[in-house]
């Protein structure tokens, strides 16, 4: 896959490192000419292209191939900018797929379609999002959002008075805009089927469209 | 915005009625720039994370594209049965690609 | 009219000061405090520090539908930002934002928004866009029978023909503006919401343009 990474910063040369790793084409494009410089110096990440540029213009996208990018992430420190690159990716350019990262948590709202982004993520929200699923136990805890906010993807850790407990997943009542993705039991991933039977401390995955959180936060938590 | 007719390009002359070149939409491919002439057939407020859009679907006989424009309810002049040509690089759906606030070009019935 | 200006720069401290000393009541936001010296000590607006695309920062400064706003920090992404969430966030019809980029200016103003590049960049062109109201003309001929008056226009003027507007108002729409781009427009050509139209217009008619164009209603 041909991955465009706007923002070279520690972020972005990690992915991109990452990626090219994987066997994608990357091209990492910043502002920055001392970075870009020294990226291109350094051949660091390896096979990484380098571009010095404004990712927040329509004619540098254009000469650094957007118009056949399969994947543009806007990873820069300042979200202004991301949300520019990624309206320009997806208007312009119609990129299939366009991540965005958010970088002040107040900001997190417009990291929609709105701005032409299909996966925000907020480094702070996962953070704590994280921390929260260490510490607590019978919570609903959000970890991602997909689609602009349309799919989110949520975690319990059944407590020992959960309703679930003893159920079989196709008793759990869970409505139909909602999935079981993955039930983590001591420490081995079980791929759910309808009768998989679930246990106090399972981390149930589940993926939720539309506006039914409550509906499976009452079946797996009460 | 408005793309004129080979005969029409004469910039010394006045120019009279502008003729706007548009592709058929079985032939637009996503990704290029494209400039497709049709009706409107279809028009719907789809609203996302809270924020207004509004989807509107054109058709010129060869297939129907969609066109949306974020964050808008409506759009002056554009109405069911309007003739309107759309402009813009659109993106692959599962039946039918779709323009993201494109340019668009009110057009007479 | 109640007018929100983001940005204290010269550009903004100067519109700030000229709707101020009228009767409007303007707020100015920035993020940097010290901008608002510019401002002078007997600036009769508010004063905000935040940041102009933040709702509570907005909400906190009476941003109402029928408000304007005027995005000019001196970073384009920004304005984009204050602009949009203006518009689409709290409905506010009256929104100019400041462009540095021309190329830029063209995909936004499909967005519907209207804006002023630099080279044009005057505090009195920003004022004309914020306040309908104003009718200070392009041009006057010295015998001052005829004006070149600019409008944009509204949605309920949408799908009215040049060659229809010419006619109502006895006037010649010089120069259309559209998505950014100019053009001297045909008369069979349609006017679409947001543009912006150059008239060519007996000074004793420019009202019925006005009218011919669904401004009347549009009185601050």
């Amino acid at each position: 896959m041909k991955v465009i990474i706007a923002g070279a910063g520690s972020v972005g040369r990690y992915m991109a490192g990452q990626l090219q790793d994987s066997g994608h084409a990357v091209t990492l494009i910043d502002n920055d000419a001392s970075i870009v410089a020294n990226g291109q110096a350094t051949r660091t990440p390896v096979g990484v292209t380098w571009f010095l540029g404004d990712a927040c213009e329509v004619a540098t996208l254009r000469s650094i191939g957007t118009a056949d990018a399969d994947i543009v992430a806007a990873v820069t420190g300042d979200d202004e900018d991301n949300l520019v690159v990624s309206l320009l990716s997806k208007q312009e350019f119609a990129v299939p797929r366009v991540l965005a990262r958010v970088n002040n948590p107040k900001n997190e709202w417009m990291f929609t379609d709105m701005w032409g982004v299909d996966v925000s993520v907020s480094t702070p929200h996962l953070l704590t999002a994280l921390v929260e699923e260490a510490v607590t136990v019978g919570s609903f805890v959000r970890l991602l959002s997909l689609e602009g906010g349309k799919a989110r993807l949520a975690e319990v850790t059944l407590a020992a008075g959960s309703p679930a407990i003893t159920k079989e997943i196709t008793q759990l009542g869970l409505p139909r805009e909602s999935t079981v993705v993955a039930v983590l039991r001591e420490g081995h991933v079980v791929v759910p089927r309808g009768d998989t039977v679930l246990h106090e401390g399972d981390e149930v995955l589940v993926l939720v469209t539309g506006g039914v959180e409550d509906d499976v936060r009452r079946a797996l938590v009460g | 915005m408005v793309r004129l007719g080979r005969k029409q390009r004469d910039s010394r002359q006045p120019q009279p009625v502008p003729e706007i070149v548009g592709t058929r939409i079985s032939d637009a491919q996503p990704r290029a720039r494209v400039c497709v002439i049709g009706k409107v057939t279809r028009m719907t407020a789809r609203p996302t994370s809270g924020q207004p859009a509004l989807a509107v679907s054109i058709s010129d006989g060869t297939g129907t594209v969609t066109a949306v424009w974020t964050g808008r309810r409506e759009i002056g002049g554009i109405t069911l049965g309007r003739r309107v040509a759309i402009e813009g690089v659109p993106v692959k759906r599962a039946d039918h690609l779709e323009f993201t606030n494109p340019g668009y070009t009110l057009l007479p019935r | 009219m109640h007018v929100i200006v983001v940005g204290c720069g010269r550009v903004g401290s100067e519109v700030a000061l000229s709707l101020a000393s009228t009767d409007h009541s303007v707020v100015v936001i920035d993020r940097r405090l010290e901008a608002f010296r510019r401002l002078g000590e007997g600036f009769t607006g508010t004063t905000m520090v935040g940041v102009g695309f933040d709702r509570d920062v907005l909400t906190g400064a009476g941003v109402t539908p029928d408000c304007a706003v005027a995005a000019v920090t001196s970073g384009d992404n920004s304005n984009i930002l204050i602009a949009r969430v203006a518009r689409e966030t709290f409905g506010v019809q009256h929104v100019v934002a400041r462009i540095y980029d021309p190329r830029r200016a063209e995909i936004y103003e499909r967005l519907g928004i209207a804006t002023v590049a630099t080279v044009a960049w005057t505090s009195a062109r920003v004022l004309r866009h914020l306040l309908a109201s104003d009718t200070t003309p392009d041009w006057i001929d010295p015998t001052a029978k005829f004006t070149i008056v600019e409008r944009r226009v509204a949605a309920g003027a949408a799908g009215m023909s040049i060659a229809e507007l010419e006619a109502s108002t006895s006037g010649r729409v010089a120069v259309l503006g559209r998505f950014g781009q100019a053009s001297i427009p045909a008369p069979a050509m349609l006017l679409q919401e947001d543009d912006v139209v150059h008239v060519v217009i007996a000074s004793d008619n420019a009202a019925s343009l006005d009218s011919a164009l669904h401004l009347a209603g549009e009185t601050h």
